[in-house]
Protein backbone atom coordinates (compact mmCIF):
# COMPACT_ATOMS: atom_id res chain seq x y z
CA UNK A 1 0.00 0.00 0.00
CA UNK A 2 0.98 3.62 0.05
CA UNK A 3 1.64 4.17 3.80
CA UNK A 4 5.41 4.49 3.46
CA UNK A 5 5.37 7.00 0.66
CA UNK A 6 2.65 9.06 2.23
CA UNK A 7 4.45 9.19 5.61
CA UNK A 8 7.76 10.20 4.07
CA UNK A 9 5.98 13.05 2.30
CA UNK A 10 4.27 14.14 5.51
CA UNK A 11 7.62 14.15 7.24
CA UNK A 12 9.21 16.21 4.48
CA UNK A 13 6.42 18.77 4.74
CA UNK A 14 6.62 18.93 8.53
CA UNK A 15 10.37 19.44 8.43
CA UNK A 16 9.77 22.46 6.23
CA UNK A 17 7.08 23.98 8.37
CA UNK A 18 5.08 23.24 11.52
CA UNK A 19 2.55 25.37 13.40
CA UNK A 20 3.76 26.99 16.65
CA UNK A 21 3.82 24.70 19.68
CA UNK A 22 4.22 21.48 17.64
CA UNK A 23 7.53 19.78 16.93
CA UNK A 24 8.92 16.42 15.87
CA UNK A 25 10.60 14.50 18.69
CA UNK A 26 11.32 11.18 16.97
CA UNK A 27 10.79 9.99 13.40
CA UNK A 28 13.54 7.50 12.62
CA UNK A 29 11.24 4.94 11.05
CA UNK A 30 7.87 4.83 9.35
CA UNK A 31 6.11 2.78 12.04
CA UNK A 32 6.30 5.03 15.08
CA UNK A 33 6.77 8.77 15.52
CA UNK A 34 6.80 10.97 18.58
CA UNK A 35 5.62 14.56 18.58
CA UNK A 36 5.96 17.26 21.24
CA UNK A 37 3.09 19.65 21.75
CA UNK A 38 2.63 22.74 23.87
CA UNK A 39 -0.38 24.86 24.73
CA UNK A 40 0.48 28.39 23.74
CA UNK A 41 -2.10 30.59 25.47
CA UNK A 42 -2.37 31.41 29.14
CA UNK A 43 -4.31 28.30 30.21
CA UNK A 44 -3.03 27.71 33.79
CA UNK A 45 -3.56 23.93 33.49
CA UNK A 46 -0.87 23.52 30.87
CA UNK A 47 1.45 26.49 31.24
CA UNK A 48 5.16 25.94 30.61
CA UNK A 49 4.65 22.26 29.95
CA UNK A 50 5.58 20.12 26.97
CA UNK A 51 3.68 16.90 26.27
CA UNK A 52 4.77 13.90 24.21
CA UNK A 53 2.44 12.15 21.75
CA UNK A 54 3.22 8.73 20.30
CA UNK A 55 1.88 7.87 16.81
CA UNK A 56 1.85 4.24 15.68
CA UNK A 57 1.07 3.59 12.01
CA UNK A 58 -0.21 0.40 10.42
CA UNK A 59 0.42 -0.51 6.79
CA UNK A 60 -3.14 0.62 6.09
CA UNK A 61 -2.47 4.24 7.07
CA UNK A 62 -4.04 6.65 6.03
CA UNK A 63 -7.07 4.52 5.15
CA UNK A 64 -7.07 3.51 8.80
CA UNK A 65 -6.25 5.92 11.64
CA UNK A 66 -2.90 5.96 13.42
CA UNK A 67 -2.88 4.93 17.06
CA UNK A 68 -2.23 8.07 19.10
CA UNK A 69 -1.60 8.44 22.81
CA UNK A 70 0.34 10.54 25.27
CA UNK A 71 3.43 8.97 26.82
CA UNK A 72 5.12 9.93 30.07
CA UNK A 73 8.82 10.66 30.50
CA UNK A 74 9.80 10.92 34.16
CA UNK A 75 10.23 14.32 35.78
CA UNK A 76 13.89 13.52 36.42
CA UNK A 77 14.71 12.91 32.76
CA UNK A 78 16.29 15.59 30.59
CA UNK A 79 13.01 16.10 28.81
CA UNK A 80 10.26 15.53 31.37
CA UNK A 81 6.89 14.84 29.71
CA UNK A 82 3.84 14.43 31.98
CA UNK A 83 0.38 13.24 30.88
CA UNK A 84 -1.82 16.35 30.56
CA UNK A 85 -4.86 16.60 32.80
CA UNK A 86 -8.09 16.59 30.78
CA UNK A 87 -11.54 15.01 31.17
CA UNK A 88 -10.90 12.99 27.96
CA UNK A 89 -7.35 11.89 28.67
CA UNK A 90 -6.78 8.92 30.97
CA UNK A 91 -3.78 8.99 33.26
CA UNK A 92 -2.11 6.22 31.21
CA UNK A 93 -2.08 8.57 28.21
CA UNK A 94 -5.00 7.08 26.27
CA UNK A 95 -7.05 9.77 24.56
CA UNK A 96 -10.77 9.62 23.96
CA UNK A 97 -11.14 11.61 20.76
CA UNK A 98 -13.65 10.91 18.02
CA UNK A 99 -11.33 11.65 15.12
CA UNK A 100 -8.91 8.92 16.24
CA UNK A 101 -11.53 6.17 16.07
CA UNK A 102 -12.12 4.16 12.90
CA UNK A 103 -15.53 5.75 12.57
CA UNK A 104 -14.37 9.31 13.07
CA UNK A 105 -11.14 9.13 11.10
CA UNK A 106 -10.72 10.59 7.65
CA UNK A 107 -7.74 9.87 5.39
CA UNK A 108 -7.33 13.57 4.70
CA UNK A 109 -6.21 14.03 8.31
CA UNK A 110 -2.46 14.12 8.83
CA UNK A 111 -0.09 13.80 11.78
CA UNK A 112 0.07 17.58 11.79
CA UNK A 113 -3.72 18.04 11.79
CA UNK A 114 -4.13 15.45 14.58
CA UNK A 115 -1.55 17.31 16.69
CA UNK A 116 -3.42 20.56 16.07
CA UNK A 117 -6.74 19.02 17.10
CA UNK A 118 -5.26 17.68 20.32
CA UNK A 119 -3.53 20.98 20.96
CA UNK A 120 -6.81 22.86 20.64
CA UNK A 121 -8.61 20.25 22.73
CA UNK A 122 -6.20 21.14 25.56
CA UNK A 123 -6.36 24.88 24.91
CA UNK A 124 -10.14 24.93 25.23
CA UNK A 125 -10.26 22.88 28.43
CA UNK A 126 -10.92 24.49 31.83
CA UNK A 127 -11.63 21.39 33.93
CA UNK A 128 -8.84 20.10 36.12
CA UNK A 129 -10.04 16.49 36.09
CA UNK A 130 -9.56 13.01 34.62
CA UNK A 131 -12.33 11.06 32.86
CA UNK A 132 -14.85 9.35 35.13
CA UNK A 133 -13.65 5.89 36.16
CA UNK A 134 -10.03 6.75 35.38
CA UNK A 135 -8.37 4.64 38.07
CA UNK A 136 -10.47 1.55 37.16
CA UNK A 137 -9.80 2.00 33.47
CA UNK A 138 -6.08 2.44 33.99
CA UNK A 139 -5.73 -0.63 36.21
CA UNK A 140 -7.94 -2.96 34.17
CA UNK A 141 -7.48 -1.89 30.57
CA UNK A 142 -5.22 -4.20 28.59
CA UNK A 143 -6.63 -3.33 25.21
CA UNK A 144 -4.98 -1.18 22.61
CA UNK A 145 -6.59 2.24 22.18
CA UNK A 146 -8.09 1.37 18.79
CA UNK A 147 -10.00 -1.59 20.22
CA UNK A 148 -11.75 0.43 22.89
CA UNK A 149 -15.30 1.55 22.22
CA UNK A 150 -15.53 4.96 23.73
CA UNK A 151 -18.85 6.67 24.19
CA UNK A 152 -18.54 10.15 22.82
CA UNK A 153 -21.29 11.35 25.11
CA UNK A 154 -19.91 14.76 25.83
CA UNK A 155 -19.13 17.04 22.92
CA UNK A 156 -18.63 20.17 24.94
CA UNK A 157 -15.07 19.63 26.03
CA UNK B 1 5.07 -34.44 -14.15
CA UNK B 2 5.44 -30.92 -15.54
CA UNK B 3 3.64 -29.57 -12.45
CA UNK B 4 6.18 -31.27 -10.21
CA UNK B 5 8.91 -29.39 -12.06
CA UNK B 6 7.02 -26.17 -11.44
CA UNK B 7 6.72 -26.97 -7.71
CA UNK B 8 10.46 -27.56 -7.52
CA UNK B 9 10.99 -24.33 -9.41
CA UNK B 10 8.83 -22.45 -6.90
CA UNK B 11 10.90 -23.92 -4.09
CA UNK B 12 14.15 -22.70 -5.64
CA UNK B 13 12.55 -19.31 -6.31
CA UNK B 14 11.68 -18.98 -2.61
CA UNK B 15 15.26 -19.83 -1.73
CA UNK B 16 16.49 -17.10 -4.07
CA UNK B 17 18.04 -19.45 -6.65
CA UNK B 18 16.53 -17.69 -9.65
CA UNK B 19 18.74 -19.28 -12.32
CA UNK B 20 17.87 -22.75 -10.96
CA UNK B 21 14.18 -21.91 -10.87
CA UNK B 22 14.31 -20.55 -14.41
CA UNK B 23 15.82 -23.81 -15.63
CA UNK B 24 13.09 -25.91 -13.99
CA UNK B 25 10.29 -23.74 -15.37
CA UNK B 26 11.88 -24.08 -18.82
CA UNK B 27 11.80 -27.87 -18.46
CA UNK B 28 8.16 -27.69 -17.39
CA UNK B 29 7.37 -25.57 -20.43
CA UNK B 30 9.06 -27.97 -22.84
CA UNK B 31 6.91 -30.79 -21.40
CA UNK B 32 3.72 -28.73 -21.49
CA UNK B 33 3.79 -25.49 -23.49
CA UNK B 34 0.04 -24.85 -23.01
CA UNK B 35 0.12 -24.08 -19.28
CA UNK B 36 0.16 -20.27 -18.67
CA UNK B 37 1.33 -20.40 -15.04
CA UNK B 38 4.66 -21.91 -16.16
CA UNK B 39 5.20 -18.80 -18.26
CA UNK B 40 4.09 -16.35 -15.55
CA UNK B 41 6.37 -17.96 -13.00
CA UNK B 42 9.30 -17.95 -15.39
CA UNK B 43 8.55 -14.33 -16.25
CA UNK B 44 8.70 -13.34 -12.57
CA UNK B 45 11.97 -15.24 -12.17
CA UNK B 46 13.40 -13.45 -15.17
CA UNK B 47 12.26 -10.11 -13.75
CA UNK B 48 14.45 -10.88 -10.75
CA UNK B 49 17.29 -11.70 -13.16
CA UNK B 50 16.50 -8.57 -15.17
CA UNK B 51 16.38 -10.54 -18.44
CA UNK B 52 13.90 -8.13 -19.91
CA UNK B 53 13.69 -9.49 -23.46
CA UNK B 54 12.89 -12.95 -22.07
CA UNK B 55 10.33 -11.51 -19.66
CA UNK B 56 8.60 -9.88 -22.60
CA UNK B 57 8.34 -13.21 -24.45
CA UNK B 58 7.07 -15.11 -21.42
CA UNK B 59 4.51 -12.45 -20.48
CA UNK B 60 3.20 -12.32 -24.04
CA UNK B 61 3.02 -16.12 -24.17
CA UNK B 62 1.04 -16.22 -20.90
CA UNK B 63 -1.33 -13.49 -22.06
CA UNK B 64 -2.12 -15.31 -25.30
CA UNK B 65 -2.63 -18.63 -23.47
CA UNK B 66 -5.03 -17.00 -20.99
CA UNK B 67 -6.67 -14.93 -23.72
CA UNK B 68 -6.25 -11.18 -23.41
CA UNK B 69 -9.85 -10.70 -22.24
CA UNK B 70 -9.28 -13.01 -19.27
CA UNK B 71 -8.69 -11.24 -15.94
CA UNK B 72 -6.05 -13.86 -15.06
CA UNK B 73 -3.84 -12.31 -17.72
CA UNK B 74 -3.63 -8.97 -15.88
CA UNK B 75 -0.68 -10.03 -13.79
CA UNK B 76 1.19 -10.94 -16.96
CA UNK B 77 0.32 -7.51 -18.34
CA UNK B 78 2.02 -6.01 -15.30
CA UNK B 79 5.10 -8.17 -15.97
CA UNK B 80 5.01 -7.17 -19.62
CA UNK B 81 4.88 -3.47 -18.71
CA UNK B 82 7.91 -3.93 -16.44
CA UNK B 83 9.78 -5.72 -19.24
CA UNK B 84 9.03 -2.95 -21.73
CA UNK B 85 10.21 -0.36 -19.22
CA UNK B 86 13.39 -2.39 -18.71
CA UNK B 87 13.85 -2.46 -22.48
CA UNK B 88 13.44 1.33 -22.62
CA UNK B 89 10.22 1.12 -24.65
CA UNK B 90 8.03 3.35 -22.46
CA UNK B 91 5.36 4.16 -25.04
CA UNK B 92 4.50 0.48 -25.47
CA UNK B 93 4.72 -0.04 -21.71
CA UNK B 94 2.29 2.82 -21.21
CA UNK B 95 -0.24 1.37 -23.65
CA UNK B 96 -0.07 -2.10 -22.09
CA UNK B 97 -0.34 -0.69 -18.57
CA UNK B 98 -3.18 1.73 -19.18
CA UNK B 99 -5.35 -0.86 -20.98
CA UNK B 100 -4.68 -3.39 -18.23
CA UNK B 101 -5.35 -0.77 -15.55
CA UNK B 102 -8.80 -0.10 -17.00
CA UNK B 103 -9.60 -3.79 -17.34
CA UNK B 104 -8.34 -4.46 -13.83
CA UNK B 105 -10.48 -1.67 -12.42
CA UNK B 106 -13.55 -3.05 -14.13
CA UNK B 107 -12.82 -6.59 -12.93
CA UNK B 108 -11.94 -5.39 -9.39
CA UNK B 109 -8.67 -7.26 -9.84
CA UNK B 110 -5.87 -7.13 -7.27
CA UNK B 111 -3.39 -5.85 -9.86
CA UNK B 112 -4.99 -2.40 -10.09
CA UNK B 113 -2.55 -0.73 -7.70
CA UNK B 114 0.54 -2.23 -9.39
CA UNK B 115 -0.77 -1.29 -12.82
CA UNK B 116 -1.50 2.23 -11.64
CA UNK B 117 2.14 2.54 -10.58
CA UNK B 118 3.32 1.09 -13.91
CA UNK B 119 1.32 3.74 -15.75
CA UNK B 120 3.09 6.48 -13.80
CA UNK B 121 6.51 4.88 -14.34
CA UNK B 122 5.89 4.68 -18.08
CA UNK B 123 4.83 8.32 -18.19
CA UNK B 124 7.98 9.26 -16.36
CA UNK B 125 10.18 7.36 -18.81
CA UNK B 126 8.39 8.89 -21.79
CA UNK B 127 9.07 12.29 -20.31
CA UNK B 128 12.72 11.45 -19.65
CA UNK B 129 13.22 10.50 -23.30
CA UNK B 130 11.58 13.71 -24.50
CA UNK B 131 13.54 15.77 -22.00
CA UNK B 132 16.82 14.29 -23.24
CA UNK B 133 15.93 15.11 -26.83
CA UNK B 134 14.87 18.63 -25.88
CA UNK B 135 18.02 19.40 -23.89
CA UNK B 136 20.29 18.07 -26.61
CA UNK B 137 18.52 20.08 -29.25
CA UNK B 138 18.91 23.20 -27.14
CA UNK B 139 22.63 22.80 -26.73
CA UNK B 140 24.99 21.11 -29.17
CA UNK B 141 27.88 20.96 -26.72
CA UNK B 142 25.73 19.19 -24.15
CA UNK B 143 24.64 16.71 -26.82
CA UNK B 144 28.21 15.81 -27.74
CA UNK B 145 29.31 15.45 -24.09
CA UNK B 146 26.34 13.21 -23.41
CA UNK B 147 27.09 11.19 -26.52
CA UNK B 148 30.60 10.60 -25.17
CA UNK B 149 29.25 9.35 -21.84
CA UNK B 150 26.85 7.10 -23.70
CA UNK B 151 29.46 5.54 -25.99
CA UNK B 152 31.72 5.05 -22.98
CA UNK B 153 28.90 3.22 -21.25
CA UNK B 154 28.17 1.06 -24.28
CA UNK B 155 31.83 0.10 -24.60
CA UNK B 156 31.97 -0.90 -20.91
CA UNK B 157 28.74 -2.87 -21.24
CA UNK B 158 30.07 -4.72 -24.28
CA UNK B 159 33.24 -5.65 -22.38
CA UNK B 160 31.13 -6.92 -19.52
CA UNK B 161 29.04 -9.00 -21.90
CA UNK B 162 32.24 -10.56 -23.28
CA UNK B 163 33.37 -11.44 -19.78
CA UNK B 164 30.05 -13.15 -19.19
CA UNK B 165 30.32 -15.03 -22.50
CA UNK B 166 33.82 -16.21 -21.59
CA UNK B 167 32.33 -17.20 -18.21
CA UNK B 168 34.81 -15.08 -16.28
CA UNK B 169 31.89 -13.73 -14.25
CA UNK B 170 28.56 -15.22 -13.21
CA UNK B 171 25.05 -14.10 -14.10
CA UNK B 172 24.48 -12.33 -10.75
CA UNK B 173 27.78 -10.46 -10.90
CA UNK B 174 27.01 -9.48 -14.48
CA UNK B 175 23.68 -7.96 -13.46
CA UNK B 176 25.21 -6.08 -10.56
CA UNK B 177 28.09 -4.67 -12.63
CA UNK B 178 25.74 -3.74 -15.42
CA UNK B 179 23.55 -1.86 -12.99
CA UNK B 180 26.52 -0.04 -11.45
CA UNK B 181 27.79 1.04 -14.89
CA UNK B 182 24.35 2.37 -15.86
CA UNK B 183 24.00 4.24 -12.58
CA UNK B 184 27.44 5.80 -12.99
CA UNK B 185 26.63 6.97 -16.49
CA UNK B 186 23.30 8.35 -15.34
CA UNK B 187 25.00 10.29 -12.57
CA UNK B 188 27.57 11.70 -14.97
CA UNK B 189 24.86 12.78 -17.36
CA UNK B 190 22.96 14.42 -14.53
CA UNK B 191 26.06 16.31 -13.37
CA UNK B 192 26.75 17.56 -16.86
CA UNK B 193 23.15 18.67 -17.24
CA UNK B 194 23.21 20.46 -13.92
CA UNK B 195 26.38 22.27 -14.91
CA UNK B 196 24.89 23.28 -18.25
CA UNK B 197 21.69 24.37 -16.62
CA UNK B 198 23.51 26.64 -14.19
CA UNK B 199 25.53 28.07 -17.06
CA UNK B 200 22.42 28.73 -19.11
CA UNK B 201 21.49 31.93 -17.25
CA UNK B 202 18.33 31.48 -15.26
CA UNK B 203 16.84 28.68 -17.31
CA UNK B 204 16.67 26.75 -14.05
CA UNK B 205 13.08 25.71 -13.45
CA UNK B 206 11.79 25.48 -9.94
CA UNK B 207 10.47 22.00 -9.22
CA UNK B 208 7.17 22.39 -7.41
CA UNK B 209 4.02 20.29 -7.75
CA UNK B 210 0.92 22.45 -7.24
CA UNK B 211 -1.26 21.23 -4.35
CA UNK B 212 -4.37 20.95 -6.51
CA UNK B 213 -2.77 18.13 -8.51
CA UNK B 214 -1.81 16.17 -5.39
CA UNK B 215 -4.12 13.51 -3.96
CA UNK B 216 -5.06 14.18 -0.33
CA UNK B 217 -4.82 10.49 0.60
CA UNK B 218 -1.70 9.10 -1.08
CA UNK B 219 -0.03 12.55 -1.39
CA UNK B 220 0.98 11.61 -4.93
CA UNK B 221 0.20 13.38 -8.15
CA UNK B 222 -3.14 12.06 -9.47
CA UNK B 223 -3.38 10.04 -12.63
CA UNK B 224 -7.02 8.90 -12.44
CA UNK B 225 -8.80 11.60 -10.43
CA UNK B 226 -12.41 11.11 -9.35
CA UNK B 227 -14.73 13.54 -7.60
CA UNK B 228 -16.92 12.86 -4.54
CA UNK B 229 -20.48 14.17 -4.12
CA UNK B 230 -19.13 16.92 -1.87
CA UNK B 231 -16.91 18.14 -4.69
CA UNK B 232 -13.41 17.09 -3.64
CA UNK B 233 -11.20 15.15 -6.04
CA UNK B 234 -8.98 12.22 -5.10
CA UNK B 235 -6.96 9.67 -7.00
CA UNK B 236 -9.14 6.61 -7.56
CA UNK B 237 -6.88 4.06 -5.82
CA UNK B 238 -6.96 5.64 -2.36
CA UNK B 239 -10.50 6.97 -2.21
CA UNK B 240 -11.93 3.70 -3.49
CA UNK B 241 -10.21 1.76 -0.69
CA UNK B 242 -11.46 4.23 1.90
CA UNK B 243 -15.06 4.44 0.69
CA UNK B 244 -15.35 0.66 0.39
CA UNK B 245 -14.33 0.43 4.02
CA UNK B 246 -15.93 3.48 5.62
CA UNK B 247 -18.91 4.16 3.36
CA UNK B 248 -18.66 7.92 3.89
CA UNK B 249 -17.24 10.97 2.17
CA UNK B 250 -13.87 11.70 3.85
CA UNK B 251 -14.57 15.42 4.02
CA UNK B 252 -18.24 15.66 5.00
CA UNK B 253 -18.79 12.17 6.46
CA UNK B 254 -22.05 12.01 4.50
CA UNK B 255 -22.72 8.41 3.53
CA UNK B 256 -21.73 7.44 0.00
CA UNK B 257 -20.66 4.43 -2.06
CA UNK B 258 -17.98 3.80 -4.66
CA UNK B 259 -20.66 4.30 -7.33
CA UNK B 260 -20.99 7.95 -6.32
CA UNK B 261 -17.45 8.64 -7.54
CA UNK B 262 -17.31 10.36 -10.92
CA UNK B 263 -14.24 10.79 -13.10
CA UNK B 264 -12.89 14.33 -13.13
CA UNK B 265 -11.72 14.68 -16.73
CA UNK B 266 -10.62 18.31 -16.56
CA UNK B 267 -8.37 17.64 -13.58
CA UNK B 268 -7.08 14.52 -15.27
CA UNK B 269 -6.09 16.58 -18.29
CA UNK B 270 -4.38 19.11 -16.01
CA UNK B 271 -2.41 16.36 -14.24
CA UNK B 272 -1.44 14.82 -17.57
CA UNK B 273 -0.25 18.07 -18.99
CA UNK B 274 1.79 18.74 -15.88
CA UNK B 275 3.38 15.27 -15.99
CA UNK B 276 4.16 15.59 -19.68
CA UNK B 277 6.18 18.68 -18.92
CA UNK B 278 7.54 17.56 -15.56
CA UNK B 279 8.25 13.83 -15.54
CA UNK B 280 10.35 14.18 -12.37
CA UNK B 281 7.09 14.77 -10.50
CA UNK B 282 6.39 11.01 -10.47
CA UNK B 283 9.21 10.61 -7.97
CA UNK B 284 8.31 13.71 -6.05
Amino acid sequence: MFAGKRLSKELLKMKEHLPPGISIAKSENLEEWQMDIQVLDENPLYQNQVYRLKFTFSSKYPIEPPEVQFIELSSTSETPRPIPIHPHIYSNGIICLDLLSSAGWSPVQTVESVCMSIQSMLTANTRDERPPGDSDFVSYNRRRPRDINFFYDDDNV
Amino acid sequence: MSFELKEKGNQLFKEGDYSGAEELYSQAISKNPREPTFFTNRALTRIRLEKWADVEQDARAAISLYGSKNASSLKSCWYLAQALLGLQRPQEAYEVAIDAYRASLAAKNLQTENLSKAVLRAKQQIWAHKETARLREMNGTLASVEALIESDLNRALAELQEKLDREEIGQIGFIEDQKALREDAEKNTQNVRDAFRIASNGDIQERVVPDYLVDGITFEIMHDPVITPSGTSFDRIGIQKYVEQAGVDPITRASMTVNDLRPNYALKAACEEFLNKNGWAVDW
